[in-house]
């Protein structure tokens, strides 16, 4: 079936976040386009494969990583980081807390994770349960997109699994970011140099996914 | 237990407004028939000129769904039809007796067609009255009496003569082989039957040994070739419970009155906790308290996630409160190890088997058991060794399959940790789980690896076929037509020695191993 001038990318993401805040539900959604408000809990991590046709060459399949949520589990969970190319990060609007752990896991991740042009791996926030009616990221767009520029996300999206918002959206956004930093050329060899630069260039070139 | 279907849980997210009844029930009692639900009874009343495939699909649907599936939607449904005054519009034109509301414009003809089916089968179908109907939950339409061959509506041109025999021969053979089907299904339904009788008869007569003869006698027999065989079988459920309670023990001596303790300092943290957290966040508090509270706030997000298909453990469910209870016991109960996901796995199953303060007994005593607390204490390097010891046994028996998931780097943390932390709860089918439960109160420990590696053995053949992502996914999410019998005899086909040793021989000496070189045991950051 495969063209002869098809390109196949393989990706792995890492879907983490607090417990309960919607993480299988996401996946659920975006790879079976179905949605029960009777998920059980993960334990250790489950697995699904999302196959994008991205553009007339390129094929893209995405094995999603859904990682427990469980704080506890950090040690255990952290092989399995191993060589992923991108992560949401997903915290439920309800729930203040989960919010306040973004930092935490994107610290988290970038302590486990370095591609291997020294970058970290390009992450996107997901604001999720945002069919709850509970809007105040919806007037803090600004300082959303603050929060992301300080803490290193490529982008931010309000979602929710339930009614279908944003998911597809946002992995369009995470999957053109991984293939842009495939393509770049690898720029620090001495990973232990930290250049501020680089952090700083990632973010203006991504500022268009903000307003998406 | 385990059969008992989702469906009385999918109510609360149907928006009973923009559909019509008829539609919604018929989606639930055979969900997997109709991807697309919210089609096919919008259409208007198709003539029969329908393709055949799709009218056969139709036929379908009349047999299918489970029975308790239609009680619940049925049951539910009818007395919400009531209150919903949205029109019940059109209807299909192939009809399913007891399931369609009233057509609102009936052709006039339908009736008299009706007559001349009923007439040409030779048998007479008289609709139940509504009332008795809603009450007779076992009626069941069988396929054959429950299509009907209807002609054009009045408002469209009649058929052809050549076009309605065609329809009508056409519609003949669809009966024939909804018929010809339903027999066959009845004869392998009778034959289920048959082994449900015989397996219902082994229950029994097993129960009165372990009733009369073991139970009475527990220190003495419980090691006896007979009543381990026994054993092996599985418990009846009826002395599961007491058998699993005597199995566990109760090393830390527990008694009811020390759960009623913890219980109740458990509610003043639950009280308490909500009287804070409602004035404003707790940024004050410290850390361990902090960490004791979200363990608590934990155990409530997790409590309807557990079996969410049983329906008995979500908010309002009879089991809601006990297990709360019994996970809030134990975490104050043992606040180093506090509330861990899985546990209420454990919990739910143990609930379901034993009273309330048993229960609480068994877990805890469970959990104290050194595999269960490597794991539940998250003591990584522990459970690590405890996965190279599986990987002995795993390369032993099943060579092929070590080697292929070796080549995909695919270690046993991938699947084993869903297992091991629930007891293969959340990932069998309950019934067989609980079997699982047996064996591993007879066996100890080395009996959950040795479960593990008989669902590789099981598979072993579809997984060697699989990539990486495949058998990931296959292995997370096991395929729910597993049976016991099958599982249980790729099971005993395992051995458990390697060269001589056996498993307590290989982890002790895994455990060796490690004690020179173990500087990479970094504690659990903190946040």
């Amino acid at each position: 079936m495969q063209k002869h001038n098809q390109k196949e990318h393989l990706y792995k993401l890492l879907v983490i976040g607090d417990l309960g805040v919607g993480k299988t539900s996401i996946i659920k959604r975006y790879v079976h386009q179905n949605f029960s408000p009777h998920y059980r809990a993960t334990i250790g991590v489950d697995f699904a494969l999302k196959v994008l046709n991205w553009d007339a060459e390129t094929v893209v399949r995405l094995q999603l990583w859904d990682i427990a949520g469980q704080e506890r589990f950090g040690n255990m969970t952290r092989v399995y980081y191993r060589e992923a190319m991108g992560a949401f990060i997903v915290f439920d609007v309800t729930r203040p807390a989960t919010f306040e752990a973004v930092t935490k896991w994107k610290e988290d991740l970038d302590s486990k994770l370095i591609l291997p042009n020294g970058k970290p791996v390009p992450a996107v926030l997901l604001a999720n349960k945002c069919d709850q009616g509970i809007d105040v990221l919806m007037n803090n767009g600004i300082k959303m997109d603050q929060f992301c520029k300080e803490n290193g996300f490529v982008g931010w999206f309000e979602t929710s699994a339930k009614e279908n918002i944003n998911i597809n959206e946002a992995s369009r956004c995470l999957v053109k970011h991984i293939i842009a930093s495939e393509s770049d050329p690898v720029q620090s060899v001495e990973p232990d140099i930290i250049k501020p630069h680089l952090n700083s260039s990632k973010i203006v070139s991504c500022s268009a996914c903000f307003k998406s | 237990p385990a059969a008992l279907p989702p469906a009385p849980l999918g109510f609360t997210d149907v928006n009973l407004n923009s559909r019509n009844t008829y539609e919604v029930s018929r989606r639930r009692s055979a969900p997997e028939h109709l991807p697309h639900g919210g089609t096919a009874p919008a259409e208007p009343a198709s003539p029969p000129q329908e393709p055949a495939e799709r009218a056969r699909h139709r036929v379908g649907i009349a047999g299918a769904g489970s029975s308790f599936a239609e009680f619940f939607t049925r049951n539910f449904f009818t007395k919400k039809t009531k209150e919903l005054k949205p029109a019940v519009q059109s209807a299909p034109g192939w009809k399913l007796f007891g399931k369609v509301p009233p057509r609102e414009n009936l052709p006039k003809d339908s009736k008299i067609i009706q007559q001349e089916y009923e007439a040409r089968t030779g048998r007479m179908y008289k609709p139940p009255p509504p009332s008795a109907r809603r009450k007779n939950i076992e009626f069941e339409p069988l396929s054959t009496t429950a299509l009907i061959l209807e002609d054009r509506p009045a408002n469209l041109p009649a058929k052809s003569v050549e076009e309605a025999l065609r329809h009508r021969q056409e519609y003949d053979e669809m009966v024939a082989e909804a018929k010809k089907r339903e027999i066959k299904e009845a004869h392998k339904r009778k034959k289920i039957m048959r082994e449900r009788f015989k397996q219902e008869e082994n229950i029994a007569s097993a129960m009165v040994i372990w009733v009369n003869e073991i139970l009475p006698n527990w220190e003495g027999m419980r090691a006896t070739r007979r009543v381990r065989e026994l054993w092996w079988q599985g418990l009846p459920p009826s002395v599961r419970g007491k058998v699993w309670s005597l199995a566990v023990g109760n090393e830390l001596n527990i008694t009811p009155e020390l759960y009623e303790i913890f219980l109740s300092r458990a509610k003043e943290r639950w009280k308490s906790f909500s009287e804070t957290s409602s004035e404003n966040d707790t940024e004050d508090a410290g850390a361990s308290v902090a960490d004791r509270e979200a363990s608590l706030e934990l155990i409530k997000l997790d409590i309807s996630r557990t079996f969410p298909s049983l329906y008995i453990f979500q908010k309002g469910g009879p089991y809601h409160d006990l297990l709360h209870s019994v996970l809030g016991a134990y975490t104050c109960y043992r606040p180093d190890v506090g509330y861990v996901q899985g546990m209420s796995f454990i919990a739910a199953v143990l609930i379901l088997n034993l009273e309330e303060a048993d229960a609480f007994i068994a877990f805890a005593n469970l959990l104290n058991k050194p595999c269960q607390l490597a794991f539940f204490r998250v003591d990584h390097s522990m459970m690590l060794k405890y996965f190279a010891a599986f990987e002995v046994f795993f390369e032993e028996n099943l060579p092929k399959l070590f080697l292929h998931f070796k080549s995909y780097s695919l270690t046993p943390d991938i699947y084993l940790i869903d297992w091991i932390f629930t007891l293969y709860s959340k990932s069998l089918p309950l019934d067989l789980a609980c079997r699982v439960w047996d064996v591993f109160c007879r066996d100890g420990e080395e009996f959950l690896f040795r479960t593990g590696l008989g669902i590789l053995r099981l598979y072993e053949d579809i997984l060697l076929q699989m990539d990486f992502i495949h058998i990931a996914q296959f292995l997370t999410k096991l395929p729910e037509d597993i049976t016991s019998e099958k599982l249980f005899s790729c099971i005993a086909a395992i051995q458990m020695q390697n060269s001589n040793k056996k498993w307590a021989q290989v982890f002790a000496s895994l455990m060796k191993d490690n004690k020179e070189g173990d500087k990479n045991h970094s504690p659990a950051p903190k946040s």
